[in-house]
């Protein structure tokens, strides 16, 4: 659609006026040291974070027990279908995972809302605010944030220490020009606004649990 | 001491009289009296103090952290031309639309006309100070949309029909007990014990069938994200999230100077701007969203909208020297941390950006009209210290003053009268000495006989509330001329006890 | 080798806070300087340059400088004032040929506490004042000048004086010069939180290093039932013991 838009050329340029004249000078800074704390141990972190974000973090050692860590997340919740990523590696954890529950995937749309959780895979996990980066071929926009629950597979091999490296891979890889959104999760969904109290379970989901497999 | 702001208009007259100035007078002389209106606001900032410090404990450097912060927003503000080029060529790319907006209006037009054009009915918002300057809910409700406000704060505001208290918790001034009021008069139900978390639940309920049914989203931006043509958006609440995802259209609101150039600047400012709004290490839900959906992805918007306004930035960014103001994140900590603010509460300013930065930035935004609020400060420079872009807030109050002042406009020529003569006597000692003589001597007198704060005392808008200035018998030069200037002070022992200085 | 200290009082101080000067003399003479007092001084020019009047405040300026002009160091007991020597004036006449003068001026500047802890390297100069103080940090001390520990220092080096803290003692007081007067209501509604806080330690005294701050804070410590006086550091540290 294209429309007519003849206030750009004439913002553009106003914008260029204006900065014909520079700036004032800054007091330039002798050299300061990182901002942030280095992440000596990004497993450990990551799990102390979450815990702070008031996530679950599960870890496991390999491919059956994160079947069995997926089972016994899905066995807490009430009935009803569960949206999953269609990926083959969800597929099969699924399949391991033995559930009887109706299975809607994401080859077929986005989840609805009477989905109990939802379980995706993540592109990464940051051990500096305990959070799971996703994107939209993470099963989707939807896929994160519908349901009251939604439970990540990934490895210990997916852990940056920190946002910044996890930002900077996502720029390499070229994730923003293969995915339309993308996310970085830091918790489950809250609100403090009224009179300041934290409250658990706004709008997304309550629930965020981490299957994260250690070993190979 | 007369003052110069013009006095309030007395009741009974038409409040539509009001300047903007006598407005602000008047409601600031009844929010400051309020003392339940001070006690909630102190409980809420004490809070805030609290979760704010432990976030910054969590920063190892956190002038390191502002600085840096300064930097990328200084870059992205040089360059904006070039960086907003860069960011719309990215959208476009991926198959999003990019409109530049002179103005509120424009932006209101293009944003209704897309909605009237696509048969859009529910429109759900997230939050969005932008929305709020350009008035953009009222313009598709008359025609005849309905606009359901997200999050929480807003959309407890939008159903008690008030403007947002606070950039970043906007119901800040209600208690649980007039929100369960609320919810029981407009949402048809009550929840007796007020307890915040059913309160809560009952909102997403009322909500949920909203985001289900609306074929337009409405957001705002934190940062738009030049070399990912991404726009960055950071909540808690999940509301942004739904109302990105879920409509089939999704339009993203924005100032023109919240552009960042890279990806990885964000790795700083996410964890500042959350420490500095919240006190959290980051906010819980950092989203990026570059364009509609693929033909690969499961879900997501048809179509993606950015509007880009200006509506007076670029004339601000052409002040050179109060260039950086456009540097704001809105965290909303100047705010928290300003006494007058905590004092008048956010309404009292009835602007969209209240607090410090309100006050800087509306007169270049709006007009002279709201050059009182320049004004309207001590100029204790809390707000430049906690500013996590490190703008010098009260420094710009000073420079707005000073403007205003050689602009001459709306001053008023008293003012500017008393200040001429105030030079004359400060370039004249002997003047000085004597008209301050005269001063003590005539007020000493006039409270003597006990009018102290009436109409003839000239010092009443001091002594009204307060006890009357002190009034010496002696000035300090009189008493140096007398006896000080000798070197040896013992042989003039004051014969002090500790009375301290009335 | 005695330090020359030219005083620079305050306008304010100079016509209805007398004591703070004559106390600060006092002092300053007891740790061994000579005291003068330029008595062509009047105003640093800040009431008019803080409304926004900096035409009529850089004349105000432009005398100061030519007042103090042979002054080693000048000493003053407000930060305020102090601060508009020091940050303001460089800004005040930045385009004219005083400004190298001005910047060179505010390098010789200080404030009371800054010039003893810092300058002379002092935190006990032989004061006694046998009662409990809290302290308020003054804005412009704070946030301007960057003193933060050198009032507390010098309380702390005071004989028989038991400090207490104040809670948000660095919130301001309301004060703000011509803002007391045009934002009434705000003005005072701020000060009564400052006295809030100051009731909470049960202090005798409350003291800073502005006597414009104390002021605002006496008026209205003087209208309520509250036990608390003000009293200015150089008061408290002008106190001795009694023979």
């Amino acid at each position: 659609m294209a429309i007519s838009n003849p206030s750009r050329e004439a913002i553009l340029a106003r914008i260029r006026e204006g900065l014909r004249t520079p700036a004032p000078p800054i007091e330039a800074k002798t050299f300061y040291g990182p901002i942030f704390e280095a992440v000596e141990n990004p497993l450990e972190r990551f799990q102390q974070e979450c815990k702070a974000n008031l996530m679950e973090c599960l870890l496991t050692a390999n491919s059956a027990g994160s079947a069995q860590a997926l089972a016994q997340v899905l066995l807490s919740l009430p009935d009803g279908e569960v949206f999953v990523q269609d990926d083959p590696v969800l597929r099969r954890l699924i399949g391991a995972a033995g559930s009887q529950r109706q299975i809607r995937w994401s080859s077929q749309g986005g989840p609805l809302e009477k989905s109990r959780a939802t379980v995706t895979l993540a592109d990464a996990l940051i051990a500096q605010t305990g959070s799971v980066f996703v994107s939209a071929s993470c099963g989707g926009r939807g896929a994160s944030v519908v349901a009251p629950t939604h439970i990540v597979y990934a490895t210990e091999k997916q852990l940056v220490p920190d946002l910044v490296t996890a930002l900077r891979n996502a720029t390499a890889d070229g994730r923003l020009e293969r995915n339309s959104y993308a996310c970085v999760i830091s918790g489950s969904s809250r609100t403090a606004d009224i009179e300041k109290i934290l409250v658990q379970g706004a709008h997304g989901p309550m629930r965020l649990a981490v299957i994260v497999e250690t070993g190979a | 001491m007369s003052t110069n702001i013009p006095t309030p208009t007395p009741a009974g007259e038409t409040p539509s009289a009001l300047t903007a100035a006598q407005k602000f007078l008047r409601d600031a002389a009844t929010k400051s009296a309020d003392l339940v209106h001070r006690e909630i606001i102190r409980k809420n900032m004490d809070s805030y103090d609290a979760a704010h410090m432990r976030g910054r404990a969590r920063i190892k450097d956190w002038e390191a952290a502002r600085r840096k912060c300064q930097e990328i927003k200084r870059e992205a503000i040089n360059n904006l031309d070039k960086y907003l080029l860069q960011f719309e060529q990215k959208v476009l790319e991926r198959g999003g639309h990019v409109f530049w907006a002179a103005n509120g209006d424009e932006a209101c037009a293009y944003i209704k006309d897309l909605a009237v054009s696509r048969g859009v009915k529910t429109v759900v918002k997230s939050k969005s100070m932008v929305t709020e300057e350009i008035h953009l809910a009222p313009v598709l409700e008359a025609a005849g949309m309905h606009v359901w406000e997200t999050d929480l704060g807003e959309f407890i505001v939008q159903l008690c029909n008030e403007a947002p208290y606070h950039i970043v918790t906007p119901a800040m001034h209600l208690d649980r007990n007039q929100i369960r009021d609320l919810f029981r008069e407009k949402l048809g139900e009550d929840i007796p014990d007020a307890d915040p978390q059913k309160l809560v639940a009952l909102a997403r309920r009322k909500l949920r069938e909203a985001f289900f049914a609306a074929e337009m989203g409405i957001s705002g931006a934190n940062f738009l994200v030049a070399d990912s043509g991404a726009v960055a958006i950071s909540t808690n609440e999940g509301n942004g999230r739904l109302s990105t995802s879920l409509p089939r259209i999704h339009v993203a609101v924005t100032g023109i100077e919240k552009v960042i150039p890279r990806l990885e600047d964000l790795g700083t400012l996410w964890p500042v701007l959350a420490t500095s709004g919240t006190g959290q290490p980051i906010t819980t839900y950092s989203t990026l969203v570059g364009g509609p959906k693929r033909a690969d992805e499961a879900d997501g918007p048809e179509e993606f909208h950015v509007v880009l306004l200006d509506n007076g930035r670029s004339g601000l960014l052409a002040n050179a020297e109060e260039r950086e103001v456009l540097h704001c994140i809105r965290c909303g900590a100047c705010l928290n941390i300003c006494p007058v603010y905590r004092n008048i509460g956010g309404h009292t300013y009835n602007t969209t950006y209240p607090g410090p930065i309100g006050s800087v930035l509306t007169p270049h935004l709006r007009g002279s009209e709201f050059q009182h609020l320049s004004y309207a400060s001590s100029l204790c420079g809390a707000c430049t210290s906690v500013c996590p872009v490190n703008i010098n807030l009260h420094h710009h109050l000073l420079h707005n003053r000073r403007d205003f002042t050689k602009a001459g406009g709306a001053k008023s020529a008293g003012e500017r009268r008393q200040f001429k003569l105030w030079r004359t006597v400060m370039l004249h000692p002997r003047l000085f000495a004597l008209g301050g003589w005269m001063m003590r001597r005539s007020l000493r007198l006039l409270y003597g006989m006990g009018l102290a704060g009436t109409a003839l005392d000239p010092m009443r808008a001091w002594s009204r509330k307060r006890r009357p200035v002190p009034l010496p018998a002696q000035s300090f030069r009189a008493r140096w001329k007398k006896e000080l200037w000798k070197k040896d002070l013992r042989k003039n022992e004051l014969g002090r006890n500790a009375g301290g200085n009335q | 080798m005695a330090r020359k200290i030219s005083l620079f009082v305050p306008c304010f101080v100079d016509q209805l806070q007398p004591e703070v000067a004559v106390d600060t003399v006092k002092v300053l003479r007891r740790i061994g300087c000579e005291v003068d007092f330029p008595t062509d001084q009047t105003c640093c020019g800040q009431p008019a340059f803080n409304s926004g009047f900096w035409d009529e405040a850089r004349p105000c300026a432009e005398r100061f400088l030519r007042v103090f002009k042979d002054a080693e160091v000048v000493v003053c007991p407000s930060g305020s004032c102090t601060t508009m020597v020091r940050v303001f004036y460089p800004e005040l006449l930045a385009s004219g040929a005083l400004h190298d003068e001005a910047v060179a001026l505010g390098k010789r500047t200080f404030e009371l506490s800054e010039f003893l802890v810092k300058v002379m390297g002092l935190t006990d100069v032989g004061a006694a004042f046998p009662h409990s103080v809290t302290y308020h940090a003054s804005c412009h001390g704070l946030r301007e000048l960057k003193l933060r520990d050198e009032p507390l220092r010098l309380l702390r080096g005071v004989k028989g004086l038991k400090l207490v803290d104040m809670l948000r003692s660095d919130e301001c007081c309301g004060f703000g010069g011509t803002f007391a007067t045009k934002f009434e209501s705000i003005s005072v509604a701020m000060g009564e939180s400052k006295c809030d806080s100051v009731a909470v330690t049960g202090a005798e005294y409350v003291t800073a290093i502005d006597p414009s701050c104390l002021m605002h804070v006496q008026g209205i410590l003087g209208r309520r039932k509250d036990r608390a006086r003000t009293i200015h550091l150089a008061s408290i540290l002008a106190s001795e013991a009694k023979a």
